[in-house]
């Protein structure tokens, strides 16, 4: 976590909804650059709608953006990749007919723009291109330890590797801020271990600022340098792991509570 | 173990990234390209007349499989379905047929790569929809596009240069002093101008499928909001399929009438046609082309052997011939999609990998 805490993404008094279902309520918390960002909370509280406000699939009815300190027009989602915001999603979302490496080399397209011409011949600057990221891809591949499954159509991987391969996509993007919808969801906890490492190395050996969704308490408490709370979609608290776990209302509505 | 990755390691990416990394499909296909380009052209297939040979076998399944390749990159690899192939042709053939009229001194070979760009901007604008809507309403929306230009075929009378025909036709064209096209036309110069186009036209799409475009597509067919968010513009993605397939396809049409049938009206573009273009894709398997080439072949060979041996052989009604040559091509489908849904390149795949193991299967 870096020691100067400066804010690299603001989200003020947003509020969502869907027909009558208010998704948000009102919501506003911020996260540091470096930092790993929690956001906890039953399931139904807003915890994905509100990732899907940052990366711009859902436009609030209410509420604003900051990025970079600056606030965000409103934008496409492709826009706002371009800004450096990736993510990854609770219910995975790969390419499934194409392989480990192809996906992983989707996330640099943005990074990339040799035009028809040239993919044509793939010659030139398109080859050049296409191996100078392909460079940068293996090294997230190796850095995730999927190197074996490189070539395998990603439909046919275990429940875990497909998680991996995800976070290799998002990280491909050279993301400054890395969105993280449930990583660890479904999975047991030799994997669990291993992708708090991974997160974790992001973290540091990146630089990366990590905002994750995640149930598993204990896995929160680890990982996470500040966690917001949200329930209904209301925030309920914000602050350390300690100060959440000992606050009152977070204990009634949350902790007690099996989801 | 005549066919395996082992042994062979690749020290630069680019080698891996090149279009056959292993050297046995290198030599697969140079022999491949040594039969078409000197075998068949010396010795012909076996047992068949050469005029049938060129006529009813190589040519057109080489534009097939242009017409196929074009519509798999729509449909196997961008997941755009489309039912307006053939109408796609008619658009390649009547806007070669203008241009050849407009500019009559113009490259014949030019002409038809004109009406292949002619065609991706016309495929672009009926690819809008696709914006908007997907699959069955798609499907739709390009059966209007299907039935608006076989309209525009007949009673835009400027398409046909007003001839009472109704139809349009190929006229002697020559290249470099040889005739290449046209009623006067040597069948092995056309064999020669349609196989080195599909080579050309292979090659660039299998160029534009592995790079950064032909992944935009892949990203699109298979989770369209994930493609998003990760970056891809869908209005990019989907409109340069649809202008890169409607390209092939519409060179395609443009080869079918002068180089292939020399005339053409409006029944060689109907809906059936369309039909016909979907089951080579998907019988050759969505997203290869591999696939694009067996698809065409089979799908035009069998009906055509049919009818030629029940002709030759037993001296059957071409008529009998004809349905019965329907019902066994019907027949064949259905047992190829039950056995491998995913097409003859899938098969193809699986025995590529059992050679791979082999003979130790373990
Ligand atoms: N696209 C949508 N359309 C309608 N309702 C939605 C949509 N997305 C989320 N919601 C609703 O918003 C609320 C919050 O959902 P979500 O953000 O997925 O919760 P969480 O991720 O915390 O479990 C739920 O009531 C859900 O039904
Ligand atoms: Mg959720």
């Amino acid at each position: 976590m870096s020691e100067k805490n400066s804010v690299i993404m603001e989200v003020k008094n947003i509020n969502l909804r869907f027909g009558g279902v208010i998704a948000i309520q009102d919501v506003s918390f911020n996260i540091f650059e470096g930092e790993i960002r929690a956001i906890i909370g039953p399931n139904g509280a807003g915890k994905s709608s509100m990732l899907n406000v940052i990366n711009g699939f859902y436009h609030p009815q209410e509420g604003e953006v900051w990025f970079n300190g600056e606030k965000r027009p409103s934008m496409e989602p492709y826009q706002i990749a371009k800004t450096g915001i990736a993510r990854t999603f609770q219910n995975i979302a790969l390419f499934k007919g194409m392989t480990t490496i192809e996906n992983v080399m989707t996330g640099r397209q943005l990074k990339m723009n040799k035009n028809f011409f040239w993919q044509m011949l793939r010659y030139g600057p398109a080859i050049d291109e296409e191996v100078q990221h392909r460079r940068r891809c293996e090294e997230i591949i190796d850095f995730l330890e999927i190197n074996h499954i490189r070539k395998t159509p990603v439909g046919s991987l275990p429940y875990g590797l497909q998680k991996r391969v995800e976070l290799a996509r998002a990280l491909a993007m050279d993301p400054k801020i890395l969105l993280l919808d449930e990583p660890m969801a479904g999975m047991n906890v030799e994997e669990k271990q291993d992708m708090s490492r991974f997160i974790i190395d992001v973290n540091e050996e990146f630089g990366t600022t990590i905002a994750l969704i995640e149930h598993d308490m204990a896995v929160v408490m680890d990982l996470a340098d500040r966690v917001v709370v949200l329930d209904y979609g209301k925030l309920l608290a914000d602050g350390t792991p300690a100060e959440v776990q000992s606050n009152q209302a977070v204990i009634d509505a949350y902790l007690g509570v099996p989801h | 173990m005549f066919y395996r990755e082992t042994g062979q390691f690749k020290s630069k990416y680019k080698e891996e990234l090149a279009a056959f990394p292993l050297a046995e499909d290198k030599v697969g296909i140079a022999i491949l390209l040594v039969i078409a380009y000197v075998f068949i052209p010396l010795f012909g297939i076996p047992g068949l007349s050469f005029e049938f040979t060129m006529g009813a076998i190589m040519i057109p399944v080489f534009i097939f499989t242009i017409t196929t390749l074009g519509l798999n990159i729509l449909l196997g690899f961008a997941g755009q379905i489309s039912l307006g192939t053939g109408a796609f042709m008619g658009v390649g053939a009547y806007s070669c047929y203008k241009i050849m009229t407009i500019f009559p001194d113009l490259n014949i070979i030019i002409c038809v790569i004109l009406s292949g760009l002619v065609t991706a901007i016309v495929g672009m604008i009926f690819g809008l929809p696709s914006l908007k809507i997907k699959g069955f309403y798609l499907i739709v929306a390009t059966l209007a596009a299907q039935f608006f230009l076989e309209w525009a075929f007949i009673r835009v009378a400027w398409l046909y240069n007003y001839n009472d025909s109704g139809g349009i036709e190929g006229t002697n064209k020559e290249m470099f002093g040889l005739i290449v096209s046209g009623p006067q036309s040597d069948a092995l110069t056309r064999y020669f101008i349609v196989l080195t186009l599909l080579v050309l036209l292979t090659w660039l799409a299998s160029n534009v499928i592995r790079g950064r475009i032909g992944r935009s597509w892949m990203m699109i067919r298979d989770m369209d909001i994930a493609a998003e968010l990760i970056g891809v513009r869908p209005l990019t993605a989907k409109l340069s399929a649809f202008a890169f397939s409607s390209f092939y396809i519409g060179i395609s049409g443009a080869l079918m009438v002068f180089f292939w049938l020399g005339a053409a009206e409006v029944e060689s573009f109907d809906v059936n046609h369309s039909f016909t273009y979907l089951f080579m894709v998907i019988i050759g398997g969505l997203g290869s082309i591999t696939g694009s080439y067996m698809g065409a072949a089979l799908v035009w060979v069998i009906p055509v052997l049919i009818k030629e041996i029940g002709k030759t052989a037993f001296g059957f009604d071409a008529f009998v011939m004809e349905n019965f040559s329907i019902i066994f091509l019907g027949v064949a489908i259905v047992v190829i999609l039950i056995v491998e849904p995913h097409g003859l390149a899938r098969l193809w795949q699986i025995t590529k990998q059992k050679l791979r193991l082999w003979p130790f299967p373990y």
